[in-house]
């Protein structure tokens, strides 16, 4: 949670550089430093992958053996090995991986099935679990901070703000369990595990969508509604809403028309590190609700050291997780040029 | 005599966590009533699912989960110090971090530390503190940098440095005893950003092996049979809970005013 503090700082700051620059002129100089973060966030991605293909190397047994259990002979393993390309040395497994990504192969997993048709299963379950979880913590987030920024250092003002910092802090499983206790056992409400719909795929009712995408969402929740409320705070002393106030505008005008724009780049760039925090905690919150999603997909895969899907898992992750900051550089790109 | 009372939390579960071991009724793995029985005498939160006494795990869970996520917290917060103030002083070191917290934007901090402590065979609680370390260090590097950037600009430092002081001198001597305020919300922040990586490893089965008591395996073990004795499953939980609000709500109110300001601001 802490990253995303000092993240949300850091991905802050190149909006400040940019102000101290002159305004762009026109499209043209946009679109090219657009495509130029994105060039720099794919480098990123790519030198995520080599550390991924690293580490996974140092792990202890290897896919072949895994694949084909204890008792397996020596040549058995041999033969797994070079069926599986092991045998080669690993830049050149991790190049033949990487040429293959841009036509959508990842590879095949160590049981002999290809990784895109594994993510094709599981991924758009935790997609929509943490898309779900991502639209229920932004507009959460910002019902509260709103309703605290409407009347500051008010007893609401500090009971939001207080309580957000605290739940933030809060690991997902422990909202998982007593959410569990309360909505599922006590209150007997919600569902409290998943059940896989008869047709394979996702889940086989809304309502067992509930529990997992809150369990998610309550810690961010609590670390979004902090970063909207200071940004509102700080667009509060603008001198424009400082104008619009005096103009004698009701609050709630103010709040939505002149502060709320000013603020949406800071809260967009909070709000897009917290994807990263949903796709891990995903991994957990899948575990407890036994939620046919990617993180139990991936913690099969690291126990079977299949490095192809551990990367498949991690590429699929961080293009997700690129989408969104690349969609918060288009608020922030966006916000800017509509100010200036 | 507000600040007191805010700190007094953290210190009671810390005490608690720390001493519960001696506390403990029953030994921590052996079988004193049924699997998953209710609350009863001499079992005052019921049994988990192999019939032990969960309150005596209960006392005996904190106090390594307590020890560990301290030894991430220090670790961090004194090699961030050091790096994020060299970081400050040379540009060049100040860039590669960027580079590297911006990576680790990209790679959940959970799918991080499963691949260290999986990867680190035999490694046990060093492989969890190290993995932990690994994936906060870039972000508290910068957070040190950030508060260090405009001492280190500042003339009495490029006095001290064009007296011919050394980088670590620069480091320890010049720059380092004027962040006291930010290095101390830092251990406090990681302090709970540690509680979070130690526990979910853990509950991911990635750290303490059982029969260890711990609340985050706890939570893991004794999940299946919550419609039978909830509270295996919810007071090692609400534990976990507690441990990391009284910990943070303690930051907060370590944090000096300038400090504070520098956090909440993002």
């Amino acid at each position: 949670m802490v990253e995303r503090l000092t993240a949300g700082r850091a991905v802050a700051r190149p909006s400040a550089r940019r102000a101290a620059r002159p305004a762009p002129s026109g499209p043209a100089p946009l679109l090219l430093r657009g495509l130029g973060v994105l060039a720099q966030r794919v480098a990123l991605l790519a030198a995520l992958l080599v550390a991924v293909f690293a580490a996974m190397e140092f792990l202890p047994g290897d896919a072949a053996r895994a694949s084909l259990g204890r008792g397996a002979s020596a040549e058995a393993v041999a033969a797994r090995s070079a069926e599986l390309g092991l045998d080669q040395p690993l830049w050149i497994r991790f190049l033949r991986w990487m040429a293959g990504l841009p036509a959508g192969d990842l590879g095949v997993t160590s049981r002999g099935e290809p990784v895109a048709e594994v993510l094709g299963r599981h991924f758009p379950n935790t997609l929509l679990l943490g898309g779900l979880a991502f639209a229920v913590t932004v507009a959460a987030a910002l019902a509260l901070a709103g309703a605290a920024a409407l009347r500051p250092s008010s007893a609401l003002d500090r009971a939001i703000s207080g309580t957000s910092t605290i739940v933030a802090a809060l690991p997902e499983f422990v909202v998982a369990s007593v959410l569990v206790l309360v909505l599922a056992l006590w209150a007997d409400l919600l569902p409290a595990v998943t059940v896989t719909a008869a047709g394979g795929g996702g889940p086989a009712s809304a309502a067992m969508l509930v529990l997992p995408v809150l369990s998610l969402a309550v810690p961010q929740i609590g670390w979004n509604t902090r970063i909207v409320r200071a940004a509102l705070a700080d667009e509060c002393t603008a001198p424009h809403v400082e104008a619009a106030v005096l103009d004698g505008l009701p609050p709630r005008r103010v709040l939505l028309r002149h502060v709320l724009p000013g603020a949406l780049p800071a809260i967009a760039a909070g709000a897009a590190t917290s994807v990263g925090m949903l796709l891990g905690g995903a991994v957990v919150v899948e575990t407890i609700f036994n939620y046919p999603g990617v993180g139990s997909v991936l913690a099969g895969a690291v126990r079977d050291r299949d490095t192809p899907l551990v990367a498949g898992v991690v590429v699929a992750t961080s293009v997700a997780v690129l989408a969104v900051l690349l969609a918060a550089d288009l608020v922030r790109g966006w916000a800017s040029v509509r100010r200036s | 005599m507000r600040t007191v009372l805010r700190l007094v939390p953290a210190g009671l579960i810390a005490a608690i966590a720390l001493v519960g071991p001696l506390l403990a009724p029953h030994a921590i793995d052996a079988p004193v009533a049924a699997p998953y029985a209710l609350p009863g005498p001499g079992v005052p939160l019921g049994a988990d699912e192999l019939g032990r006494d969960v309150l005596s795990r209960l006392l005996a869970g904190g106090r390594d989960l307590l020890l560990t996520s301290l030894a991430v917290a220090c670790a961090v917060t004194v090699a961030a110090a050091a790096l994020g103030t060299a970081a400050a002083l040379r540009p060049a070191l100040g860039r590669l971090v960027e580079r590297l917290a911006d990576l680790m934007i990209l790679l959940p901090a959970v799918l991080a530390v499963l691949l260290v402590v999986l990867s680190w065979r035999g490694g046990g609680r060093v492989a969890l503190v190290t993995a932990a370390v690994v994936v906060s260090l870039p972000y508290a590097v910068r957070m040190v940098a950030g508060a260090a950037a405009p001492i280190a600009g500042s003339g009495y430092v490029e006095a001290a440095a064009a007296g011919g002081e050394r980088l670590p001198q620069l480091i320890w001597r010049e720059v380092l005893p004027n962040l006291r305020a930010t290095l101390l919300v830092l251990l406090g922040l990681r302090f709970v950003a540690a509680v979070y990586v130690v526990t979910t490893a853990a509950f991911l089965e990635v750290g303490p092996e059982p029969p260890a008591a711990d609340w985050a395996l706890m939570v893991r073990e004794n999940a299946p049979g919550i419609l039978l004795n909830p509270w295996a499953v919810v007071v090692p939980s609400l534990a976990i809970g507690v441990l990391a609000l009284s910990v943070q709500a303690a930051a907060e109110v370590l944090a000096p005013r300038p400090g504070r300001r520098a956090v909440t601001r993002l």
